[in-house]
């Protein structure tokens, strides 16, 4: 009933609304995957393969672009945020530099959530999926209200959302950037306050895979023993405090995405999937559908 | 400290806007005033202009519009990659401080505008490890002030510190920029309150108490190993006393 009243709620703020979602008759809403990480981590790269997959399982999903500074795409753009905007213009318009157009980008898009996103968004239902591919600024996650506002009003709108935050694996090679690059995920979990599938991509470029292999279940006092191998000893304790926060909320689980290997693919959309609920009824659409009951077998994942 | 490290490099990093370049500004302009002129570097490639001089400037080196064309990449893409292209040079440069160690007694890095492009690529740690290989060298995190009046922002803030901190394993001076519009002085004590930190994040986020509790343990310890100082970068309040901070750790 809830859902019911936040879709009538959005109605009086003057968002229209289709007929065909306004009144339809369950109230189990679309999902969302909000693919977040830094400039370069795969994440363009990550929607193309996830779309390509879905499709190859006859499972529907539609991708949108966020990202005002992209030029090409490989996967079929459903909505792209440069029809509202585009970085070049602003750039030139409001002679701001490639960041400062980025920001006004994307307050831009933060005005006008309300017009622009509900239109693109309107039609969906449930069960669908849709995957945001978003810039690569980290700030944008940490710090600015754009997602965070797009987020709740999304949440609101009663779409079940989670977050993919990508992190190219080759700069996890010690214990220490491990912990940075956690420590940059937090901040965004922290931040958007939505359930949070981290991911390591580009498994497939490492030159040695057994590098990664500690990283993801974590042994928390080895971990603490190999900060404090490598940092100052000083922070002895910094180094225990943060082991123990991420044992005791298990904050940091890292998936690894070798984006050659299907079956890592599959692995890390059931991780999302999990994440928001997806599939839990979805056993009676199609026989094709893959079967989400079964967790898939961890041990042969792409890390020999 | 290694023996025959000698030099202090200051790598200026923070997020976009917080201010780094203003601050570089008013401090390049004291110790020109006090008789030691700082050298600076500037690794921003799309840096329109620069309100100071600049000794070394990664934009003599790399046209970042013409890597846009050239590699037809987007923005974001030139500015990584121009990044790159001059952390391959960057041996050059570390010797050309090398030379000027004896004349200078500062060495600033001003970083692109975007954290995570000097954080989180290669480059910039290829270029923090060959600074901290040669020179005694410490990171100045730029942070926002007005912005962290918002506890769950200052948060994200301290882990991003916390996290440049790992990522680099060199000192970190937390430079609280903008003062003139907000005191720092509050999140100071933020820090080192956890009652009070506890009852600031408990309106505005939705994690439990056992969680904030916990980061805040984090940030405690992180407290104890961390110089802070505030600074107005507009008015110049506050210059001397980055000034001294710089000095201690400088004397090692």
């Amino acid at each position: 009933m809830n859902v019911f009243l936040s879709l009538r709620s959005t109605t009086n703020h003057g968002t229209v609304l289709s007929p065909r979602r306004a009144f339809a008759p369950t109230f189990s809403m679309p999902y969302a995957q909000l693919v977040v990480g830094p400039a370069g981590s795969g994440k363009s790269t990550y929607c193309h393969n996830v779309h390509q997959h879905c499709a190859s399982l006859g499972r529907t999903l539609s991708v949108i672009n966020l990202d005002p500074a992209a030029d090409e795409f490989r996967y079929p753009v459903t909505a792209d945020v440069r029809e509202l905007i585009s970085l070049e213009d602003v750039m030139e318009e409001e002679e701001l530099g490639p960041n400062g157009a980025l920001m006004f980008c994307m307050e831009y898009l933060e005005d006008n959530m309300d017009d622009w996103l509900a239109e693109q968004l309107e039609g969906y239902m449930e069960d669908d999926m849709v995957i945001f591919d978003c810039p690569g600024q980290l700030e944008l996650y940490s710090h600015h209200s754009a997602f965070k506002s797009m987020t709740e009003k999304m949440t609101g709108w009663g779409w079940k959302m989670v977050c993919v935050y990508i992190l190219d694996a080759q700069f996890i090679s010690d214990g220490t950037k491990f912990i940075a690059g956690c420590l940059q995920a937090q901040s965004a979990m922290l931040h958007l306050a939505l359930p949070h599938v981290n991911i390591l991509s580009k498994v497939d470029m490492l030159q040695d895979k057994s590098v990664l292999e500690p990283y993801l279940c974590p042994d928390h006092q080895r971990l603490a023993n190999e900060l404090d191998e490598r940092m100052d000893p000083k922070y002895r304790k910094l180094n225990h405090a943060i082991a123990s926060v991420m044992e005791d909320f298990a904050l940091i689980s890292f998936a690894p995405l070798d984006i050659s290997d299907e079956e890592s693919l599959q692995f890390v959309l059931y991780q999302c999937d999990c994440a928001i609920g997806y599939g839990e009824d979805a056993d009676v659409r199609t026989s094709r559908d893959v079967e989400y009951g079964d967790e898939p077998d961890m041990s042969n994942l792409s890390l020999e | 400290m290694a023996a025959g490290k000698r030099g202090n490099v200051y790598v200026v990093v923070g997020m976009a806007g917080a201010g780094k370049t203003s601050f570089l500004e008013r401090v390049a302009t004291y110790l020109e005033r006090s008789g030691k002129p700082p050298y600076i570097i500037n690794l921003d490639p799309a840096a329109m202009r620069l309100p100071y001089d600049a000794n070394i400037d990664i934009r003599d080196t790399v046209d970042y519009k013409s890597v846009m064309s050239e590699y037809c990449l987007g923005p974001n893409g030139a500015i990584l990659t121009s990044a790159n292209l001059f952390a391959t040079r960057f041996d050059k440069v570390v010797s050309i401080c090398d030379l000027r160690a004896q004349d200078y007694e500062y060495f600033f890095i001003d970083t692109p505008g975007q954290i995570e492009i000097f954080t989180w690529s290669a480059s910039g740690i290829m270029i923090t490890d060959m600074l901290s290989a040669h020179f005694r060298t410490t990171i100045l995190f730029i942070l926002d002030t007005p912005q962290c009046q918002n506890p769950q922002i200052f948060m994200s803030n301290m882990l991003q510190a916390v996290s440049v901190l790992y990522r680099s394993r060199l000192a970190v001076i937390l430079v609280f920029n903008k003062i003139d519009v907000a005191s720092h002085a509050p999140l100071v004590k933020l820090l080192s309150d956890m009652s009070l930190f506890q009852s600031e994040l408990e309106g505005v986020s939705d994690f439990s108490s056992t969680l904030t509790q916990s980061l805040h343990l984090i940030l405690q310890e992180f407290y104890e190993h961390l110089k802070i100082v505030g600074v107005s970068a507009a008015t110049g309040s506050g210059v001397e006393e980055v000034i001294s901070v710089l000095e201690d750790v400088g004397a090692g």
